[in-house]
């Protein structure tokens, strides 16, 4: 009953003319980031944070999170029309999306996307609806020892399934752990590793290092071959045929089930829930050779369990405060700017704002299919930018973004230097994804490992003596030492975001 | 892109090292518990020791010719990314005396004649549109603080 009430308040608060615009813009800036190449969209949420600014924290929360599964879907566009995918969840879209439209059918593949895409985004919020407060009130029972543990569980998922070498992985999430030491020391609020300078008091500056991460260093890397080859296509017709349609409805449902079910799980990334639906569906399909070759249901599962995926991740970051991608911890860092904590508190502390929210994920994917599916020619259409203007166009808002957070140009030259890092670390094949999740959870692990350690007088027996910190240290040795994790990981082969 | 490896390794090396020194400046224990010391120390010498492991395996196992170059892949390219790197560096140097408005009219309008384009009037148009129509939306509109220069623009 309770949570009735709750739903009711959600969609009073999203359904507010000022949420329902803010929810709008965000359907609408999103979709335009998945579909600029160049700007993937953790730099993207992580670029259009000032314009919330001066939000009432809903307004701007809504916004942002609407950017987020916007982007979800707008990646599709590139990935139909150009094969070059506008994120990394949509990589696997290219391989029949991109033979689809060569084919002139790039009307039904992006249809069924967008229908795909509304059904698996629905069907993750009600799921969200229903499981988020018993989630919460259970991570509420948590301790020190649990937390620590919880967030090792996170981080060894997303290094665990991070590129083609473990240990590269794992140096990078240290490496983000070692950033986060800088600043104030969580638990006694002394300075430390800040060499003097007084911007590095606050620590590094988590959007500027994502900006330059993904947004610098994936332009950088977008300069090196920026001509891209549109295929231009009328789209007289965008609803799949009869025959299509009897395909498309099992891929569907599977690949709303799998992006839900592998959404629940913090770290696993938004690239490996589209991976294991294409498999899955050429698994079950009576004529898998032909996937890769325009099939429609090569386009309707891993879109589905795309968006699915998206609303899914929400879980694990409201109700645990673990973000399980780059953009979801861009998400995390917007509310902790807004003076929100992500978290089981949270739902305690600002129903108004996480039921509002979820309820905004629903009007939202709605939002979504109304205007993708007529808008579709126009989307198509920003693909025709010049480079040579898109790029310093994308730069400048990377600097706005930057320099906004705290109006320091210090803010920006992390930017750039983490943009030549993003670009390095790229061409080499090495994750950026955990970098990122630990500079964000770096602190909050800091101060749970310290505690516990306080609580146990030293002794590190804490983490094992409480069952629930026990079985959770246990699945991240599991994780980081599974070969099927691992090959999960090179099959997805690039981050999220 | 063996080589590539190796001298990240080493880089990490280096920088575990110079973390580990650094965190002797903090106390290892204090009177409650682990001090701020403590995580850093930890961290530094596992990311040293992951990093050795890591070279020797690149060295006894990755072949020289694995993967893509690490350099761009010909001059153009080499010559598109410096243009931006360089815009960058420059634009930030000059973004507080000069203001958010002259520095991002120099710098669209650098960036796309760096880039090759030579249609004058797209690069005006776009370059104030991008910085004096920009900064009016933000700092007008949305109410974002942006700096405004020695020049009073």
């Amino acid at each position: 009953m309770e949570t009735v009430q709750y739903w009711i308040q959600g969609f009073s608060v999203a359904t507010m003319p000022m949420n329902l615009m803010f929810a709008f813009i965000g359907c609408v800036l999103g979709t335009l980031i998945g579909v600029l190449p160049g700007l993937g969209p953790a730099a993207g949420t992580a670029i259009l944070i000032p314009i919330t600014f001066n939000l009432d924290p809903i307004g701007g929360i809504i916004m942002l999170a609407s950017i987020y599964y916007g982007a979800m879907y707008g990646g599709t566009i590139t990935s139909v029309l150009v094969n070059v995918p506008g994120e990394a969840a949509s990589v696997i879209t290219c391989l029949d999306g991109y033979q689809m439209a060569r084919q002139g059918r790039a009307g039904p593949a992006l249809g069924v996307a967008a229908i795909g895409s509304f059904i698996g985004g629905t069907f993750a919020t009600v799921a969200l609806m229903v499981v988020s407060l018993p989630l919460a009130s259970f991570a509420l029972r948590f301790g020190p020892p649990e937390i620590f543990a919880l967030l090792l569980v996170g981080l060894s998922l997303v290094t665990g399934l991070s590129g083609r070498s473990l240990l590269a992985a794992l140096i990078m999430t240290l490496f983000g752990l070692m950033l986060a030491m800088m600043g104030m020391d969580p638990v006694r609020g002394a300075p430390r590793y800040t060499f003097g300078i007084p911007p590095l008091y606050d620590g590094v500056g988590f959007i500027p290092v994502v900006m330059g991460l993904f947004g610098v260093g994936e332009i950088l890397l977008s300069m090196e071959a920026p001509v891209i080859d549109i295929i231009k296509t009328k789209f007289t017709d965008l609803f799949p045929n009869r025959k299509e349609w009897r395909v498309s409805a099992g891929a569907i449902g599977r690949g709303t089930f799998i992006g839900f079910f592998l959404g629940l799980i913090p770290g696993i990334g938004a690239v490996i829930p589209t991976f294991v639906a294409y498999v899955v569906e050429k698994k079950v399909s009576k004529h898998p050779e032909k996937f890769g070759t325009g099939v429609i249901e090569g386009v309707a599962s891993p879109e589905t369990a795309n968006n699915a995926y998206a609303n899914a991740s929400m879980i694990p970051l409201l109700t645990l405060g673990i973000p399980g991608s780059p953009t979801l911890a861009v998400l995390m860092g917007a509310f902790i700017i807004h003076g929100l904590t992500p978290g089981p508190f949270l739902f305690k502390e600002r129903p108004d704002v996480v039921w509002g929210l979820i309820a905004s994920l629903y009007l939202g994917n709605v939002i979504l299919l109304i205007l993708n599916l007529p808008l579709v020619g126009v989307w198509a259409k920003l693909l025709e930018i010049r480079y040579e203007f898109l790029y310093p166009g994308i730069l400048l808002f990377c600097i706005l973004g930057a320099y906004s957070l705290n109006q320091s140009v210090f803010d920006i030259g992390v930017m750039v230097t983490f943009g030549v890092l993003g670009y390095l670390f790229r061409k080499l094949d090495w994750p950026l994804a955990p970098t990122v999740l630990a500079l964000i959870l770096g602190p909050m692990m800091e101060r749970a490992l310290r505690t516990s350690l306080e609580m146990s007088g030293g002794d590190l027996g804490i983490f094992l003596h409480r069952p629930i910190s026990a079985v959770l240290l246990i699945i991240a040795v599991i994780v980081l030492a599974s070969p099927a994790v691992r090959m999960l990981g090179k099959k997805a082969g690039k981050d999220d975001g | 892109m063996k080589r590539a490896w190796q001298i990240t390794c080493f880089v990490f090396i280096g920088f575990s090292i110079f973390w580990m020194l650094v965190s002797f400046q903090y106390p290892y224990h204090d009177r409650l518990g682990p001090g701020p010391g403590f995580f850093p120390f930890w961290l530094s010498l596992v990311t040293g020791a992951l990093s050795l492991a890591l070279l020797i395996q690149t060295t006894r196992s990755m072949s020289t010719t694995e993967g893509s170059a690490i350099l761009p892949p010909d001059r153009p390219a080499m010559i598109r990314v410096a243009v931006n790197l360089i815009a960058l560096v420059i634009g930030m140097a000059v973004f507080e005396p000069l203001g958010f408005r002259l520095t991002l009219l120099l710098f669209l309008l650098f960036l796309p004649f760096g880039l090759g384009i030579r249609k004058w009037w797209a690069i005006v148009i776009f370059a104030v549109a991008g910085s004096f129509g920009v900064f009016h939306v933000f700092y007008y509109w949305l109410k974002v603080p942006l700096p405004i220069g020695l020049l009073g623009i």
